[in-house]
């Protein structure tokens, strides 16, 4: 009597013991080690992307990397060391360790791989290269009117489509590189589409954009945005 | 038979320990019969403290309270030991409840006015038990030997260092050493486990030995006060004409009530778990943002929004002063009515300190003041302030991300509450008040002049000055118009 | 006016009376010197008692004393880098608490400052950010410029400091403290 009771009262609590690893609030041993550093594509770029090129890689502040023609141009080594170490004469910060940032040399295969997976499409052969020379200022303006001056206006000063890209202090903030880049690229976020060919656009040769960048160049000034102009509304307005 | 032996076993063990003629009268002694359902809170409170005794000698089994292995032992509590998790969650559990129990307790005697005359020491070596409860409940969290414990020490140890003269010695004993080592953790544990233990178990016995001594507080009656002179013999004659039997009449009802509370305790440890550990304790891992337990959730809340100049005297001053004014209280009002009705004041104190503490938790949970960390690097600036900028506007949204802004500044709702939000700027500033706060700083934000070039600052007044009120005020003629 | 307090089960002390004694003045001394012998012997044990739990404070040598954060060139010119070192006192089981971080700062050839993670206002861990040119505490919200002082919100000083010097080539500071608001630069 006393031995089957004892058996029961053992097998009930072997099934409850058993039943308690079914309970909620028992809490599950994390997969990924914490403090092991991110190696997938989407967290890191949420971390440490999105702010300035936006969630998808569009409409952010800074250029759109969710840009097939902008990846296919742009080579990975240059995409490695621009991510480790900022680009100078811009906004772009050292992202690399080696430079004092955050992420580890992996961590920024593992963007650029990720990029390219995501939003990468077929090379192009039309487009100019993505780095290259100043070219002559003089040829620039012509390049300038034919190509810019419907949305920029004629002087570059902004008009009906788009704002200022002769503005001392955007100058400031921008490298002549990354002019070069814009006037290849565009910004496909924001409507100003890329020169390379397509939607009926007239191309621009690797010159004629050496020689825009170069003319955009000319209109840098010692010392910009000093001492604080007034910006008005209308200013910043395109 | 079996009656008759289980009597023999008994009167042999009576007659050598004589319990039955000692504790028997204080378990049948005489309590007020209007004892009813308000008087169950300290003995689940009891009954609480006795589940952390035992849980945490269960705990004790397996942590090791060593700086170095106590993280791995908590790891293996929770992921690997057969019901490691489960005792940790009653331990936790039953910390919160304890606290929240002792809270109301004591929030019913005062409002009972059961400090009154006789009962000024039992009101007395309570607040010295809360003391100690919340003495355990921060030196347990340091237990949870993680990142929060890590850095919550020091926390501890940065209040402690701004005693006048001796703070530095404190540190310094409380740590085992000039700074956070194996032996701090070592001396926490001997606090957790026996010091402060001993002396709670100590004050415990004092409590109850007082409760017995000088009776439970019958209910009280508007307009019937309290004179020393005849009160202990008004209580008496009343007890013993119209008073039941502690045990079992009123026990009855502690009984339901601990049971109540052991089913809940089982019920929130079963449902919601224990509470991390999050994160090895290596202070090389600086990307953390160390938070207190929820009983220390207030006091986080008001060391963020004191005023520097009147913060060390708070963080000093003020538990002094609390501790002062809630042992003086049963001297200050010793006599007189018990009832909260006729206690307006009493009443007003515990509605404003308990609004205070419950706002001042919530704000805490919000913690509009901190930072947020990695908000410049991951929030997007919003689609709809990118689209049709100028070039200059642009670059000057990026400064916004690249300076940090978005750390203390939020954009559309997202971002640090620490500053105003960016949104509808221009509508309040115009470009000559947005570049002088930029470079200036000031109203607890950095002045930026050192730090952003003047294109910087041109591009970042020409981002702002775009975000516009979707109403704005037109001073021209005080009418609002909507803007597209 | 007197107030009564009734003992309810108070043992009767009168019906114990004094015990057969024939010399009261012998029953006092050896009680006075019984006392006498403890309260020696509880000095004697006592001492080192306290001796022991002061121990903190008395172990020589644990001044602070100064060590390696590495070599200078592992901190580039003209940045804020963090730094690591491991705490001069240590025990064999300190585990990570051994280790401390710091922020190094390198203005130009040897010119360091070394500041705490700490921040002033309650030692939570202050993080630099090189853009801005500020260090943020998670906690409440300080803020502080690149040099250490104070910027914003709640921290009554600026950032602690560290006493720093080089020796063949390796950058030091002198360390072993935790910094707290009235004992450190």
């Amino acid at each position: 009597m006393i031995r089957r009771l004892f058996m029961v009262l053992c097998g009930s609590g072997v099934v409850a013991l058993a039943a308690c690893d079914w309970m909620p609030g028992r809490p599950e041993r994390p997969t990924v080690d914490a403090h092991a550093p991110t190696m997938a594509f989407e967290p890191l770029w949420n971390t440490h992307c999105a702010g300035c090129h936006g969630a998808n890689g569009r409409d952010g502040a800074a250029r759109p990397l969710n840009d097939p023609l902008y990846l296919s141009l742009a080579d990975d080594h240059w995409l490695h060391m621009i991510t480790t170490h900022g680009v100078d004469g811009t906004l772009m910060p050292a992202m690399g360790t080696a430079a004092g940032g955050p992420l580890t040399p992996a961590q920024i295969t593992v963007l650029i791989e990720g990029m390219h997976d995501h939003w990468g499409g077929a090379a192009l052969q039309t487009a100019p290269p993505l780095l290259g020379e100043l070219g002559a200022a003089d040829a620039g303006a012509t390049v300038f009117a034919s190509h810019c001056a419907a949305c920029h206006g004629d002087d570059g000063t902004g008009g009906h489509g788009a704002g200022s890209v002769v503005d001392t202090s955007f100058l400031a903030l921008t490298s002549d590189q990354a002019l070069r880049i814009a006037v290849i690229c565009g910004r496909i976020d924001l409507g100003m589409p890329p020169f390379d060919g397509r939607r009926g656009l007239p191309p621009l040769t690797d010159q004629q954009v050496s020689d825009v960048v170069a003319w955009l160049a000319a209109h840098r000034v010692a010392h910009p945005g000093a001492p604080y102009p007034a910006v008005t509304s209308q200013g910043a307005q395109p | 038979m079996i009656r008759a032996t289980t009597r023999s076993v008994y009167d042999w063990f009576e007659a050598r320990l004589g319990l039955e003629k000692t504790l028997g009268p204080s378990l049948t002694h005489a309590v007020p019969q209007s004892a009813k359902w308000w008087y169950v809170f300290g003995s689940m409170t009891m009954l609480l403290f006795m589940v952390q005794v035992m849980t945490g000698i269960c705990l004790s089994m397996v942590y090791v309270p060593s700086a170095d292995e106590a993280y791995a032992s908590l790891e293996y509590l929770t992921y690997d030991q057969q019901m490691g998790w489960f005792l940790r969650s009653l331990h936790v559990w039953g910390s919160h409840l304890m606290i929240a129990m002792m809270s109301i307790h004591m929030l019913q005697v005062f409002l009972f006015g059961a400090y009154k005359f006789p009962r000024e020491l039992t009101w007395i070596v309570g607040v010295l038990l809360f003391v100690c409860t919340l003495g355990m409940g921060f030196t347990g969290q340091v237990l949870r030997w993680d990142q929060d414990a890590y850095w919550g020490m020091g926390v501890g140890m940065a209040m402690a260092g701004r005693v006048p003269v001796i703070g530095p010695e404190i540190v310094h004993l409380v740590l085992g050493g000039p700074i956070i080592g194996g032996e701090s953790l070592s001396r926490f544990f001997a606090l957790h486990v026996f010091i402060i233990p001993g002396t709670l178990i100590a004050l415990l016995g004092v409590h109850l030995l007082l409760v017995v001594k000088c009776g439970i507080n019958e209910r009280p009656t508007p307009g019937v006060l309290v004179d020393k002179a005849t009160y202990r013999e008004t209580y008496d004659r009343e007890v013993h004409r119209r008073g039941m039997p502690f045990f079992p009449n009123a026990a009855g009802r502690d009984m339901i009530a601990c049971g109540l509370t052991l089913t809940v305790l089982f019920v929130c440890a079963m449902m919601f778990g224990p509470a991390g550990p999050n994160g090895r304790p290596d202070p090389m891992l600086i990307d953390t943002a160390p938070r207190p337990d929820f009983w220390f959730q207030s006091i986080f809340a008001v060391l963020a929004l004191l005023p520097p100049y009147m913060e060390t005297f708070l963080i000093l001053g003020f538990p002094l002063l609390a501790g002062a004014v809630l042992i003086l209280l049963p001297f200050l009002s010793g006599d007189g009515e018990k009832h909260w009705k006729r206690r307006p004041m009493a009443v007003l104190f515990v509605s404003v300190l308990l609004v205070s503490l419950g706002s001042l938790t919530w704000l805490a949970y919000q913690s509009p003041w901190s930072p947020v960390m990695d908000a410049w690097s991951a929030l997007p600036t919003p689609a709809q302030y990118v689209k049709g900028r100028s070039p200059l506007a642009l670059q000057g949204a990026i400064v916004v991300q690249n300076k940090q802004c978005r750390n203390c500044h939020a954009l559309d709702g997202q971002g640090g509450r620490r500053g105003p939000a960016l949104d509808g700027v221009a509508s309040r500033l115009n470009s000559d008040q947005i570049i002088r706060q930029v470079i200036q700083g000031g109203g607890n934000m950095p002045a930026y002049g050192q730090h952003l070039t003047p294109a910087e600052t041109t591009a970042v007044t020409a981002f702002l000055m775009t975000l516009h009120d979707q109403w704005e005020h037109e001073p021209a003629t005080g009418r609002r118009t909507p803007r597209d | 006016m007197t107030v009564h307090l009734p003992q309810r089960d108070a043992p009767d002390l009168k019906q114990l009376g004094p015990g057969p004694d024939p010399q009261p003045s012998r029953r006092g001394v050896l009680f006075w010197a019984g006392a006498a012998l403890n309260g020696v012997a509880a000095v004697a044990i006592g001492i080192p008692v306290v001796g022991y739990l002061l121990a903190p404070f008395a172990s020589s040598g644990r001044k602070q004393s100064w060590v390696a954060l590495g070599h200078v060139d592992e901190f580039p010119e003209g940045h804020t880098t963090l730094g690591e070192y491991v705490n001069p006192f240590t025990t064999p089981w300190d585990g990570y608490t051994a280790n401390t971080p710091c922020w190094v700062k390198r203005d130009a050839g040897d010119a360091f400052t070394v500041f705490a993670i700490n921040c002033t206002h309650l030692g939570c861990p202050v993080r630099w950010f090189p853009e801005s040119s500020l260090f943020m505490c998670p906690c409440h919200g300080g803020v502080y410029y690149a040099d250490g002082s104070r910027a914003a919100g709640p921290p009554p000083r600026g950032l602690y400091t560290y006493e720093t010097r080089i020796r063949k080539g390796v950058l030091e500071v002198k360390a072993g403290r935790l910094p707290t608001l009235q004992q450190t630069p």
